[in-house]
């Protein structure tokens, strides 16, 4: 599903330039479940934004579903991005004005889904992650894990093949964290493709690979059993 | 998609409950003033566009030059408007009117004073669009002694308009029949009468003098562009009528006066040019100017920009809180434009909304409004034809506009970078909002200069010495009611404790009659020597009376027989005159009338005084030489009193006048109220730029309080960590108030020069003006900073006593 070759980076201040990846390689295949891990600046969240088409590399390539997506403008890269990928934050993300079910809907107002199709997708995943209680609270009013919990419903409610997690667990407690990670599973198991950048090895135990980086590059990989 | 953006517009909108409303307080308070000063420019600019023939319409006016004086009346001579009409087949028709002046009229027992009574042509229906009620708009103003009248004065003397053959008297004993009843004139006309007396009733109207003018006279022309073809045939048309006058009566021909250095011609003024741009010597009433016209339009233009910065740039401070909202939905898929369209629709909802608070304002405030402007503006269906459109364009210029700029810088923002919060510390907006931050306060300062230095002209207008005393004089205006009983009068009066001097003369400094006449400095009676002053007729005691000074010479005595042809002149004509010593010297005064051989008509008067300089015009203008001469004149009655028992001494004033003068009301006033009179509009002017001042600063210092706000919830993390260094509270409040102070100033040096250089040329017009001191600029700029400084400090004070554990644990 995603194949990216010698893929590179950089961030450039006046003085410093910063190599935030380095000819980094690196394949997932359809139905996998990656975790990404390395210590702080080791160029995870970078590697995780230009998987999620939200930044461009510098260098290299990057084919998605077998299309090359590196030097894709804004536009076509967000037509791609709203129809393929979901995206779950370690801070949520929600947006505060808008209630649980219109926050979950949003995907599917931007994909043009009908009013009628957007209800009953968004009840069927509100039930599915447990919050249909919740539909009509905002997000303030929600814990750390409920809050997850949406952002999730929210992740997946267009279907997309792929999703993205950046420390999901990251502003939850253990048990909450454990929760969100058999969702996360859940998904998996029904098909869809996820790479999760962690810093939690319990978190990655959950996943079939750990891809462990540090400067931009691959150091490790590990087959989970 | 719409109903998800109004959703999210709506709750954001509503969890900063504080901006909101400031926001659209604001604009609204900002659209409304707007909104107000657009009904009072409007009611100004459509003075006479009620007449359907209105740009056919045109005034006569005369341009007479003799030597060295010039003078622009809106009168002209008796036979003017039927020789026009005969003379030229393009004008279709021509009207004379001629003030009436005041009469008593009768209803029932009682006499009431009616003044707003006009001699008119029968063809004045046929010119302007008076509409009648009841009557022949044709015939009603043909024989003699027919009165017209209007809806409101039927009423208040017929009880209804259904008043045709009905017999008016004026004054006890001149009867004239109602032969027509017209609706009002409306408010927007040139000239406002509630009596139309047939013009046939004047014997004068029917004078052939072509040297004279004295009536006001109107031409309706077959076509509106004619008027350069009349215009255009004056010369020759006035060489055909009042040529053979002027030979007999000035021994010149029409060509010998022009070479002379004088001139004698005609002009047109159009009829919708009257209100605002005509003041010349004999209007029908006082008109206006487009000065403050254009006044008004640029303060309501200044206020409404100052709100929209002030939107602007709240709209652009808050909505980098919502950059997260901006990275979410990319995130999600929203695209560019979605963003672009969703931050312009909020905008202009909020302008929609702004727009009907201050539509409701508007009509809420109009009749305060009207009070201090001095106006009656009503609004009506066909004020909404041009109303609703034009503020469907405002709440869209306006809503795009202050919406543009979150619209497109937002929506340029990557996601990541606004995920990650990088962009709301970084995001101040700068440039831009300091910019529109100046330029607020250079308006608000800008005001503020004017309405001090209009402040201090009018209070200097007030306190200057004119020459006389107008305090404690009452003036009795309706003296010719009694006949030949004035001398009883004045002596039983000067007989009253409490009065001091009595003088009787129609020719008084404050709404007085005035009279010009043409005085040769000697014998050859030479045009370019000639004087062509004020010539008022006055007694013995006019200038005590007055309280005026001699600069030399003496006043006019009683015991002087040869003081029949005695006259005072005042400094101005002294120095036209050019005397060394003016006391017993010699002057001609034209009389008029045909010549005898070759000298003109004239009287021998000598000089016996010089009375020193007072002001008998608007301090607008400088003082005319005068000539007094030794008479009776029963015009009026002056009555200096020394009394603290006013009430009292007009009792027994009241108690003579009905004793002499039965059946007819004693009409009278203070010298100094008709003074003051004469300055309501400027006192007007000078109270509506007061509100509209503090208007502009109360809706520029919302914007800076929303601003201020702003900035310290910014940097909320900043104090906390100052303060947890060490920083006190003083050193914070500096810190928050700098950047803002810094625009302040910056606003004071440059509105200064520009608000100095405005004003002077407003004060130009005034002949009598105040210097603008250093220090009107000064209290200005100091008020300025120190409302702006309050502003702030409400902000950074708050900000500063946050606790700063509080502060920091909130990032």
């Amino acid at each position: 599903m995603i194949k990216i070759t010698n893929l590179e980076k950089f961030y450039r201040t006046e003085e410093v330039e910063t190599i935030a990846l380095n000819k980094l390689s690196m394949h997932v295949n359809t139905g996998e479940f990656v975790a990404i891990m390395g210590p702080s600046g080791c160029g995870k969240s970078t590697l995780l934004n230009i998987l999620g088409m939200l930044d461009d590399p510098d260098e290299g390539s990057y084919v998605f579903n077998e299309i090359e997506v590196a030097h894709f403008n804004e536009r076509k890269r967000a037509d791609l991005r709203k129809h393929n990928i979901g995206f779950v934050f370690q801070s949520f993300n929600l947006i505060d004005e808008l209630t649980v079910f219109e926050n979950v809907e949003l995907p599917l107002i931007y994909t043009g889904v009908p009013t009628a199709e957007r209800v009953k997708r968004v009840e069927e995943v509100l039930d599915k992650m447990q919050i249909m209680h919740r539909r009509n609270h905002y997000p303030q009013q929600l814990s750390g894990g409920q809050q997850q919990r949406v952002a999730i419903a929210r992740a997946v409610v267009n279907k997309p093949k792929l999703i993205l997690a950046d420390e999901p667990t990251g502003n939850l407690d253990s048990s909450n964290g454990n929760d969100v990670m058999e969702l996360l599973t859940d998904l998996n198991e029904q098909g869809t493709t996820i790479i999760m950048v962690t810093h939690s090895e319990h978190d990655a135990r959950y996943s079939h690979r750990i891809i462990r980086l540090l400067d931009g590059q691959t150091v490790m990989e590990n087959i989970m059993v | 998609m719409f109903k998800n953006y109004i959703k999210t517009a709506y709750r954001s909108l509503y969890k900063n409950k504080g901006f909101t409303a400031i926001n659209i307080l604001g604009l609204a308070l900002g659209l409304a003033t707007c909104l107000l000063i657009v009904f009072y420019v409007v009611d100004e600019l459509s003075y006479d566009r009620y007449n359907t023939k209105a740009s056919r319409i045109f005034r006569v006016n005369e341009d007479l030059k003799l030597g060295e004086n010039n003078v622009q009346y809106a009168v002209a001579m008796p036979p003017l408007a039927k020789t026009l009409k005969a003379e030229y087949p393009y004008v279709e028709d021509a009207v004379r009117l001629k003030n009436a002046g005041s009469f008593h009229v009768k209803k029932g027992d009682a006499n009431i004073i009616e003044s707003k009574m006009v001699y008119a042509d029968a063809s004045i229906f046929n010119v302007f669009t008076l509409l009648m009620i009841s009557g022949s708009s044709s015939s009603a103003l043909v024989e003699p002694n027919s009165v017209v009248i209007n809806e409101t004065i039927a009423k208040k003397y017929f009880k209804n308009t259904n008043a045709i053959g009905k017999i008016m008297t004026f004054n006890n004993n001149w009867n004239l029949k109602v032969t027509g009843i017209i609706h009002d004139v409306p408010k927007q006309s040139h000239f406002n009468y509630d009596f139309f007396i047939s013009m046939s009733t004047v014997p004068d109207s029917k004078s052939n003098e072509w040297l004279r003018s004295d009536y006001s006279t109107y031409v309706l022309l077959k076509e509106a562009k004619d008027h350069t073809k009349l215009a255009a045939s004056f010369p020759a048309f006035l060489q055909k009528f009042s040529g053979a006058q002027m030979q007999s009566e000035l021994g010149q021909s029409i060509a010998q006066f022009e070479k002379g250095g004088s001139h004698f011609r005609l002009n047109l003024t159009a009829l919708t040019d009257i209100h605002l741009n005509s003041n010349l010597s004999g209007e029908l009433g006082p008109n206006s100017t487009t000065q403050y016209v254009y006044i008004f339009s640029a303060i309501a233009l200044f206020i409404l920009l100052i709100a929209c910065v002030n939107f602007m740039n709240l709209s652009t401070a808050r909505s980098s809180n919502r950059a997260k909202e901006v990275g979410v939905r990319k995130v999600m898929g929203s695209s560019r434009k979605h963003l672009i369209f969703q931050f312009l629709a909020e905008s202009i909802l909020i302008t929609f909304v702004a727009t009907v608070i201050a539509i409701v304002a508007a009509v809420i405030l109009l009749p305060f409004f009207n009070q201090l402007s001095g106006k009656e503006i009503v609004l009506t269906v066909d004020s909404l034809k041009w109303l609703v459109p034009s503020l469907l364009a405002i709440v869209l210029v306006i809503g795009s506009l202050a919406g543009s700029y979150p619209a497109f810088f937002l929506s340029a923002f990557q996601p990541i970078d606004v995920l990650k919060g990088k962009l709301s510390a970084g995001f101040k907006g700068g440039g831009l909002r300091s910019f529109l931050v100046v330029f607020q306060f250079f308006v608000s300062i800008l005001l503020i200069i004017g309405t001090l230095v209009i402040y201090n002209q009018l209070n200097f207008i007030q306190t200057k010495n004119l020459g006389y005393n107008r305090s404690q004089v009452l003036v009795v205006k309706n003296l010719g009611e009694l006949n030949q009983q004035t001398n009883v009068f004045k002596q039983a009066l000067a007989e009253l404790p409490g009065v001091k001097e009595t003088t009787m003369t129609g020719f008084l400094p404050t709404n007085g009659w005035r009279n010009t006449r043409i005085y040769f400095k000697d014998a050859t009676y030479d045009q370019k020597k000639s004087l062509f002053p004020q010539s008022w007729q006055v007694d013995a005691d006019y200038i005590p009376t007055m309280d005026m000074k001699m600069a030399q010479g003496r006043n006019f005595s009683k015991d002087m027989q040869t003081d029949s042809s005695a006259v005072i002149i005042n400094e101005a004509a002294a120095k036209f005159l050019g005397f060394a010593d003016p006391i017993n010297k010699t002057v001609y005064q034209s009389l008029g009338g045909d010549r005898k051989g070759t000298t003109p008509n004239v009287k021998e008067c000598h000089i016996v005084g010089v009375v020193k300089d007072f002001h008998f015009n608007s301090l607008r203008e400088k003082i005319d030489p005068i000539v007094l001469t030794y008479g009776q004149n029963p015009g009026a009655l002056a009555i200096r009193v020394s009394t603290s028992n006013i009430t009292g001494l007009m009792g027994q004033i009241k108690d003579k006048w009905n004793s002499l003068s039965p059946g007819i009301q004693i009409d009278y006033s203070f010298m100094d109220q008709d003074f003051d009179a004469s300055y309501r509009s400027e006192q007007r002017i000078g109270r509506i730029f007061v509100i509209f001042t503090a208007l502009a600063i109360i809706i520029a210092c919302l914007g800076l309080f929303g601003l201020a706000a702003y900035a310290a919830e910014q940097r909320t993390k900043e104090i906390g960590i100052r303060k947890v260094l060490g920083a006190d509270v003083s050193v914070i409040v500096a810190m928050l108030s700098k950047d803002f102070i810094k625009l302040v100033c910056i606003a004071i040096v440059t509105a200064s020069p520009f608000a100095w250089f405005v004003m002077n040329k407003w004060l130009q017009d005034f002949a009598y003006r105040v210097t603008i001191h250093w220090w009107v600029i000064a209290a200005a700029g100091v008020g300025a900073l120190l409302i702006a400084f309050v502003t702030i400090s409400f902000q950074s004070i708050k900000a500063a006593l946050a606790n700063p554990v509080k502060s920091l644990r909130s990032e």
